[in-house]
């Protein structure tokens, strides 16, 4: 709980003004309050962020028991100088700084974790998930965030930047595009920088702890993750080489998906589930691992014998974004507007 | 006697409902109340004063009846420290605020700003005004004629007790032909998230367009749009869209059906590096000009006379497309929207807002 710091300003003649616990302003003292219109009050009494030449806050007044009191539209901050100034026709003006101690600045967010997990990577890596213990701010992650050569030189500009910032809504995970105009054959971008990723190199990236998080503290410490790049994966995936493992029935084992390569972490948190023979959702959780070339899924209630789906949709990715139906780039030899996209598609398998 | 009074009066009545009724039908399928808005970040005018704002934490568009719609001459403004005198009215510091958007009321000429109050996930969505004298008002949330359409298109997840992950980022919204147009980015699949909802909102849902991108003549990929502006081709209603990986393209209006694959026709190439922020269309002289502000090059001046007749560019080499030349006197632009023919509104890192005579 933060504690507001309450000042008074006494004196005998003069009204004086207070900030109470619950975040409101008072002019004390005063006893011509009611001689005065609402829209005089705030012309008389006002409040601002203690910084020059700057409006108002947004609020209410009214009195209480004689008392004039200015309620904030939006709550007062630990950490903001407030400005109060009362000022009536013909007097002096009294003015009265106010200042919330600030909390606990010491750093306790961290990066938990990031995907892909795998130290080897394609030249066309679409994406990045970075995982933070705790919600973070919006509006300086791009600058926050390097990709470094074997030299440890700055690569130039490899992510898409965007202004709305990619977060989950709990403000936890940030996604990371490389930048799509340098990893898609046949563009200016990629001409001209070529991909931010090159076969055979090694490269680190690297997140700044200064990145803030939704209190406003630095992270712990600096992240870093290196890993080798190897050649582009331009392929369509092929569900014919994923190979499933059930378990026994009676048991609540997992039955597991293992996939050649590691594939998008997000896309198969969701894009994978199992049916049952009349199509029901089988209800369980999710766990990937192994450098997320393994899914299984721990059903609720144990294994009855029978047939069983695992149902795909086809936007499951693999690192660099090719689908179940077709790769990142399109050879348009197979003619987009011909094609026809499945949604979803179904692997048997059996529980005996 | 009578019966001339019964006709003018007939006549009057007439004229009213001519005056009113175009209004009611847009504004009619707005409810006031408290607008549960979980964030604001773009923003376009529809007709009327009505604003369109995407929530891109809530995935949702809102429609907004501001009833700002006297008219009002563009005026020269130049607000400084901007950034703290929005946070002042919020009680807060200048770094605890974002500044998201800037959308101009083509009627009255006031400049909206959407603002995040904070900046984590619990940051409080706030729209602001500035008039002709730079006067700075709030557009309260709390009690207005609003309407929204959601784009709730995520999948549910399988796993228990998780809470699905997936979120657009709402990249741009335009007004065209009677729809809102929804540009977005999911934050897990690199797929095109365009859509068509038609206003008044009539249906839950927007719906989804798959826009590709073709290159080299060969290779394409579903293609996020970034940023576009509506704008007429030869009487045909287009959109100039900026694609995630820098190419802009024309796409008829008239592709953009539910369900339909479009694949936007490449008309220049920007380099690289660099992304559009914000389109604005204008004339000068008689002479059409696109203006984008850029997050890398600048403000730059596309000449928008007879887009038609640019070939499409389908091999690297072609650099050609569209000419351009960048606006050196304007530089840091962050946000860019039109008041005229002759002004734009700008903001000018986080700290000026001001108009500008365009170029």
């Amino acid at each position: 709980m933060k504690t507001l710091l309450l000042i008074l300003f006494l004196a005998q003649s003069q009204p004086a003004i207070t900030l109470d616990p619950a975040g409101t302003f008072r002019v004390t003292a005063w006893a011509d309050a009611e001689k005065f219109t609402p829209q005089q009050w705030g012309q008389i009494f006002s409040i601002q962020v203690d910084l020059a030449d700057v409006p108002p806050l947004l609020g209410s007044y009214h009195l209480e028991q004689g008392a004039l009191v200015f309620v904030p539209q939006y709550p007062v901050q630990a950490g903001v100088p407030y400005r109060a100034t009362f000022k009536v026709p013909g007097r002096d003006a009294v003015v009265q700084r106010f200042a919330i101690p600030k909390p606990d600045m010491t750093p306790t967010t961290i990066v938990e974790r990031m995907y892909p997990s795998a130290s080897v990577l394609p030249e066309n890596q679409l994406k990045f998930y970075i995982y933070f213990s705790a919600p973070m701010s919006r509006g300086e992650a791009y600058s926050r965030v390097h990709l470094l050569d074997e030299n440890g030189k700055e690569v130039e500009r490899p992510f898409l930047t965007l202004t709305e910032e990619l977060w989950d809504p709990q403000g936890v995970r940030f996604t990371l595009f490389f930048d799509p105009g340098r990893v898609k054959r046949g563009l200016v971008p990629h001409n001209e920088l070529g991909t931010p990723l090159n076969d055979g190199h090694r490269y680190t990236f690297v997140i700044d702890h200064d990145w803030l998080d939704a209190e406003g503290k630095t992270l712990k410490a600096d992240f870093k993750k290196s890993f080798n790049v190897v050649a582009a994966d331009r392929k369509a995936l092929d569900e014919g080489r994923w190979k499933i493992v059930a378990p026994k029935a009676g048991t609540a084992d997992a039955v597991a998906v293992e996939f050649p390569e590691p594939m998008d972490y997000a896309l198969l948190q969701r894009q994978l589930g199992i049916l049952d023979a009349s199509g029901n959702v089988v209800e369980g959780r999710v766990e990937i691992d192994r450098d997320e070339t393994r899914w299984r899924f721990i059903p609720r209630t144990l294994w009855k014998a029978g047939s069983y789906k695992v149902q795909v949709g086809t936007v499951v990715a693999d690192l660099a974004g090719n689908m179940v139906d077709h790769p990142f780039d399109v050879d348009v030899f197979e003619k987009v507007d011909e094609r026809i996209i499945r949604e979803t598609k179904d692997l048997p398998f059996t529980i005996k | 006697m009578t019966r001339f009074r019964t006709v003018v009066c007939a006549l009057l009545v007439i004229a009213l409902f001519a005056a009113t009724g175009f209004s009611a039908a847009l504004t009619d399928s707005l409810k006031t109340g408290k607008a549960d808005i979980k964030s604001v970040g773009v923003m376009t005018f529809g007709p009327e004063g009505i604003l369109f704002v995407g929530d891109s934490a809530g995935g949702a568009v809102y429609a907004f009846d501001t009833q700002d719609r006297t008219a009002s001459p563009a005026a020269s403004v130049d607000v400084t420290g901007i950034d703290q005198k929005i946070a002042s009215m919020l009680g807060t510091m200048p770094d605890q605020i974002l500044i998201n958007d800037l959308a101009v009321n083509p009627i009255s000429k006031k400049m909206y700003l959407s603002v995040s109050r904070g900046k984590g996930p619990q940051a409080t969505p706030v729209i602001v005004r500035v008039d002709g004298k730079g006067a700075i008002s709030q557009l309260s949330l709390d009690n207005i004629a609003f309407a929204k359409v959601e784009l709730g298109d995520a999948p549910a997840s399988q796993g228990e007790g998780r809470q699905n992950p997936r979120t657009q980022a709402i990249t741009d919204l335009g007004w065209v032909d009677g729809k809102v147009l929804i540009a977005g980015l999911a934050n897990e699949e690199f797929a095109s998230t365009l859509r068509a909802a038609p206003f008044p909102f009539n249906t839950a849902k927007g719906a989804g367009i798959e826009i590709w991108h073709g290159s080299h003549g060969r290779f394409e990929t579903q293609a996020p749009v970034r940023t576009f502006v509506p704008y007429k081709i030869k009487g045909e209603d287009n959109i100039l869209a900026a694609y995630t990986c820098t190419p802009l393209v024309k796409i008829p209006v008239s592709s953009l059906q539910p369900g339909a694959k479009v694949k936007g026709t490449t008309i220049a190439e920007l380099g690289s590096g660099n992304q559009p922020l914000d389109m604005i269309s204008y004339n000068k002289a008689g002479h059409p000009y696109i203006l984008l502000n850029n997050s890398n090059r600048g403000v730059m001046r596309l000449d928008a006379a007879g887009l038609e007749n640019y070939k499409p560019i389908t091999a690297p080499s072609d650099i050609a497309g569209v000419p351009y030349e960048t606006v050196k006197s304007i530089t840091n632009v962050t946000q860019l929207d039109k008041v005229d023919d002759t002004m734009a509104a700008v903001l000018v890192g986080t700290t000026e807002l001001k108009t500008i005579a365009l170029p």
